[in-house]
C-alpha cells in the first residue's frame, strides 16, 4: 500500500514536472543552505581542530591575571621555580619552558630579516616534531651552555642566506640590547596545508627560528608565564588545576589569580563561534524551509481541487478517508524530499567543489544528509496534512459531480 | 470459471451459517463486529490476552455484514425519499419509493431524463444517502452507517459501472482494475493476477498496460466492469453504461452483464434505450421520481453463439 502510494506520488509529480519543480525550489534552497553552512562548520571545525592538534592541544600558558592590580615581582617566573614545577609534577609533564620570544633583525651580510625566535628547551621537538632536513636539533648541551645555535626551516633559511641548507652559516643579531653572533645548526621543513599556511600567515619575507630559551631568559631570568605540554589530554584539566594551585600557594596567591590559557579552551571558543553563526543562518534556512512548506502546501491544495473527481472515483471504489489522507500526505511528502536530496547535491555538491579549490577536504556527514531529508518529508507532511484532509473529507458523490 | 462462484475467498472469512438474522437497525444480534465472546479470565495475564486477541481481531477481521451474504431480499427501499435542497427550491429527486430486489435478479430501470434514475442509482451504490426512509443493503440499513463503513460496503459489496467510465487517468488498465483490491488490502500478487484474469474475461487481455486514454470507448468501459468485478461484489450497478457507445459495443456489454447475471451476480441497469432494456429480466419505469412501472421481462436472446466477449475481437 506504502510502495502503491509512493509510485502514485512520483506518477503525480512526473505529470507536472515544471510545477513540481518550482514548489521544490524553496525546499532545495533551505536544505541546500542547511547543509552547505553545516558541512562548511563541520569542515572549518575539523580544520581548527586539525590546527590545535599542530600546535598541541595539551599545551598552556600560566601567568599572573591581567586583573591582578598588585602585581609582585614574586608573581613573575624563576628558573629555579620552573625546575621545582618539573620535580613536583614529574612524569604528568610532558614539556615545559619560559615561553620566551623574542623579535629582532637578523643580518647576513648585506641581506636584513626580520626574525621571531622562540626560545625552547633541547625536548621541544618531543611534542612539536619537526622534519630536520639539514643538521641537527638543539641539544641540551645547547640550552645548559646558553650557546648561540639555532635551528630554522627551509623557507627562513632561503630569505636570510639565499640557500636552504644553511648549516654553519652565521647572522649577527641582536636581543635584550646585545648583539651576538648566531650559528645555524639545524634546517627543517615545515609541511603546511593550504588552510594552516592561510591561518598562519604565508612567510615569504620574514623568518622565524628556535634558540634555546635559556638565551631569552638571560640575564635577570626572570620570566612572565610558563608553557607546558601536558602528558596526558584526557586528564590534562586536573592536572593544570593542580599546577594553578601548586604556583599559587608557593607565590602567596589564591589559583583564582593566574590564568591558564589552555589550547583547548581556545578550541571551545572557536567551537562557539562557529555554533553561533550556524544557529543564525541555521534560523535564516528555517525561514526558507517555511516559505518552502507553505509552497507545498498551495501546490497540494490545487492538486487536490484538480483531482477532485479523481478522489470521487478512488472514494466509489471503496477508498476510506484514511485512504486519500495518506495518498496526498505521501505525495506531499515525497514532494518536499525530493527538493531536499536536490537541495543537498546541491548544497554538499557546492561545498565539495568550494573544498577541492582551496585544496580542503570538504566534509558532509551522512548523519546530517539524513537529518536533512528526514526533516524535509517532516516539512512535506506537516504542511500536506491540511490538504490531505480536505482531499480525505470530500462527500463521494459531490466530487464524482466535480467538473 | 472459479472467479464467478459465489464462494468467498481469501480473508473473506466462512459464510457457512447464512441464516444468521439482523436487527432492522442493520448490526448483529450477537457479538459487536462480530467477534467472539472473550472468556473474561480472572487472572490479568489471562485477560490481557484476551485483550489482544480481540485487537488482533478487531483490526484483522471485518464485520459479518461485510463477510456474508444474509438476505435474499439483497436490496430492500422502505418509503425512500431524496431532496436536494438547492437553497432556493427543494427538488424531489425521489418521492417515497418502496422496491425490493432479490440477489440473482437482473434489473433496468427506464424513465425520461430527470426522472430520478441516477438519483436511485446512487443511493443504491452508498454514493449519496437517502433524505427518509430505509435503504436495506443486504438486510443491513446503510442510511446509519458512518463514511468509511459505506466506503467498506462499496468496496466489498457493489460494482458500480458509470456512464463516463470514470478510469483514473494516466494509471494503467491493469492499475485501475486492481484498485478496488488495493483498498481491500489484497496482496499485490493476488491483486495482479486476478486483474489480469478479470481483463481477460472482459477481452481486454492484451491491453493491461494501456493507459484509458490509448482505449476506445468501449474498451474503457469494459476495464470499468472489469474493475467493478475486482471484489466479486454481489451486486453491480451501471447507469446508463452504453450511453457513450455505439451500438455494436452497447451489445458486446449487456452479453457481458447477462453473462454475470447467469453467474449469479445481481446487476441492475440504469438506461434509455429499449434495446438495451430487452436483456434484462425485469424493467422498473419511472417517472418524476416515482416507478410506475414494475414489469418482468423475458430476455432477448444474445444471438446464437456460445461465444464470450473474451473471444471477440478488440
Ligand atoms: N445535485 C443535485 N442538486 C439538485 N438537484 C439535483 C441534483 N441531482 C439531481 N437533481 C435533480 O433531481 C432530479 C432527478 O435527477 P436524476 O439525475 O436522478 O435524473 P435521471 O433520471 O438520471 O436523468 P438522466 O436520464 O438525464 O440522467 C432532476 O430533477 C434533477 O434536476
Ligand atoms: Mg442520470
Amino acid at each position: 500500500m506504502l510502495i502503491e502510494n509512493m509510485k502514485m506520488a512520483f506518477s503525480a509529480i512526473r505529470a507536472n514536472k515544471m510545477r513540481s519543480f518550482l514548489t521544490m525550489l524553496g525546499i532545495i534552497i533551505g536544505i541546500g543552505s542547511v547543509i552547505s553552512i553545516v558541512s562548511i562548520g563541520d569542515t572549518m571545525r575539523s580544520m581548527f581542530e586539525g590546527l590545535y592538534r599542530e600546535i598541541g592541544v595539551t599545551q598552556a600558558y600560566l601567568f599572573i591575571g591581567y586583573w591582578v592590580d598588585d602585581v609582585r615581582q614574586s608573581d613573575y617566573f624563576t628558573l629555579d621555580e620552573m625546575e621545582r614545577v618539573k620535580e613536583v609534577f614529574g612524569d604528568q609533564i610532558a614539556y615545559i619552558d619560559s615561553n620566551s620570544h623574542a623579535s629582532a633583525d637578523a643580518i647576513s651580510g648585506r641581506t636584513t630579516v626580520k626574525f621571531a625566535f622562540n626560545g625552547v628547551d633541547y625536548n621541544y621537538q618531543e611534542v612539536q616534531p619537526v622534519n630536520i632536513v639539514y643538521g641537527r636539533y638543539l641539544n641540551e648541551g645547547d640550552v645548559l651552555g646558553r650557546r648561540k645555535n639555532v635551528v630554522m626551516d627551509t623557507t627562513s633559511a632561503m630569505n636570510l642566506f639565499g640557500v636552504e641548507n644553511a648549516v654553519g652559516k652565521t647572522f649577527r643579531t641582536t636581543i635584550y640590547g646585545t648583539t651576538e653572533e648566531y650559528t645555524v645548526v639545524g634546517i627543517y621543513r615545515k609541511k603546511l596545508s593550504p588552510f594552516q599556511a592561510m591561518m598562519m600567515g604565508a612567510n615569504t619575507e620574514g623568518g622565524e627560528a628556535f634558540l634555546p630559551y635559556t638565551i631569552l631568559t638571560w640575564p635577570n631570568d626572570y620570566f612572565y608565564a610558563l608553557r607546558i605540554f601536558a602528558r596526558d589530554e584526557a586528564t590534562m584539566d586536573v592536572f593544570y588545576n593542580n599546577v594553578k594551585a601548586y604556583v599559587a600557594k608557593s607565590k602567596g596567591r589564591q589559583p583564582e589569580d593566574f590564568r591558564l590559557n589552555s589550547a583547548k579552551d581556545e578550541m571551545g571558543q572557536m567551537d562557539s563561534i562557529m555554533g553561533g553563526l550556524a544557529a543564525a543562518v541555521g534560523g535564516i534556512a528555517a525561514i526558507s524551509l517555511l516559505v518552502g512548506g507553505i509552497g507545498i502546501m498551495n501546490i497540494m491544495l490545487v492538486s487536490v481541487t484538480e483531482r477532485t473527481r479523481e478522489i470521487g472515483i478512488r472514494k466509489s471504489l471503496g477508498a476510506r478517508t484514511r485512504d486519500i489522507m495518506i495518498q496526498f500526505l505521501t505525495e506531499s511528502a515525497i514532494l518536499s524530499a525530493c527538493g531536499g536530496v536536490v537541495g543537498i547535491l546541491l548544497g554538499g555538491g557546492l561545498v565539495m567543489i568550494g573544498g577541492a579549490l582551496l585544496g580542503v577536504q570538504a566534509i558532509v556527514k551522512p548523519g546530517v544528509v539524513l537529518l536533512a531529508v528526514g526533516f524535509s518529508a517532516m516539512v512535506g507532511i506537516f504542511f500536506g496534512i491540511y490538504p490531505a484532509s480536505k482531499a480525505a473529507k470530500k462527500d463521494p458523490i459531490e466530487a464524482l459531480r466535480y467538473e | 470459471m472459479g472467479l464467478w462462484n459465489r464462494e468467498r475467498t481469501e480473508d473473506l472469512g466462512g459464510s457457512g451459517s447464512g441464516e444468521r438474522k439482523w436487527k432492522p437497525d442493520g448490526r448483529p444480534e450477537s457479538g459487536d463486529k462480530g467477534q467472539e465472546e472473550s472468556g473474561v479470565g480472572t487472572d490479568w495475564a489471562e485477560r490481557l490476552q484476551a485483550l489482544w486477541k480481540m485487537g488482533l481481531s478487531r483490526s484483522r477481521k471485518l464485520p459479518e455484514y461485510i463477510t456474508e451474504n444474509v438476505s435474499e431480499e439483497l436490496i430492500q427501499l422502505e418509503d425512500l425519499v431524496k431532496v436536494y435542497d438547492t437553497g432556493a427550491l427543494k427538488v424531489l429527486g425521489l418521492k417515497r419509493i418502496n422496491l425490493t430486489i432479490h440477489r440473482g435478479e437482473f434489473v433496468a430501470i427506464m424513465g425520461q431524463s430527470g426522472s430520478g434514475k441516477s438519483t436511485l442509482m446512487n443511493i443504491l451504490g452508498c454514493l449519496d444517502r437517502p433524505s427518509m426512509g430505509h435503504y436495506y443493503l443486504d438486510g443491513v440499513d446503510v442510511a446509519a452507517m458512518n463514511p468509511d463503513e459505506l466506503s467498506l460496503i462499496r468496496n466489498r459489496k457493489i460494482g458500480f459501472v458509470f456512464q463516463s467510465f470514470n478510469l483514473i487517468s494516466r494509471t494503467s488498465a491493469l492499475k485501475n482494475v486492481e484498485l478496488p483490491m488495493t483498498y481491500a488490502r489484497k496482496g499485490k500478487r493476488f491483486r495482479e493476477q486476478r486483474a489480469r484474469t478479470l481483463l481477460e474475461r472482459v477481452g481486454l487481455g492484451k491491453r493491461a498496460e494501456h493507459m484509458p486514454n490509448e482505449l476506445s470507448g468501449g474498451q474503457r468501459q469494459r476495464v470499468a466492469i472489469a474493475r467493478a468485478l475486482a471484489n466479486d461484489p454481489p451486486l453491480l450497478l451501471a447507469d446508463e453504461p452504453t450511453g457513450n457507445l455505439d451500438t455494436a459495443a452497447s451489445v458486446e456489454i449487456m452479453e457481458l452483464f447477462s453473462q454475470l447475471h447467469k453467474e449469479g451476480t445481481t446487476v441492475v441497469v440504469v438506461t434509455h434505450e429499449e434495446e438495451i432494456a430487452a436483456f434484462t429480466e425485469r424493467i422498473i419505469r419511472f417517472r418524476d421520481g416515482e416507478i410506475v412501472s414494475d414489469k418482468p421481462n423475458v430476455p432477448r436472446e444474445p444471438e446464437q453463439k456460445e461465444a464470450g466477449p473474451n473471444e471477440k475481437g478488440h
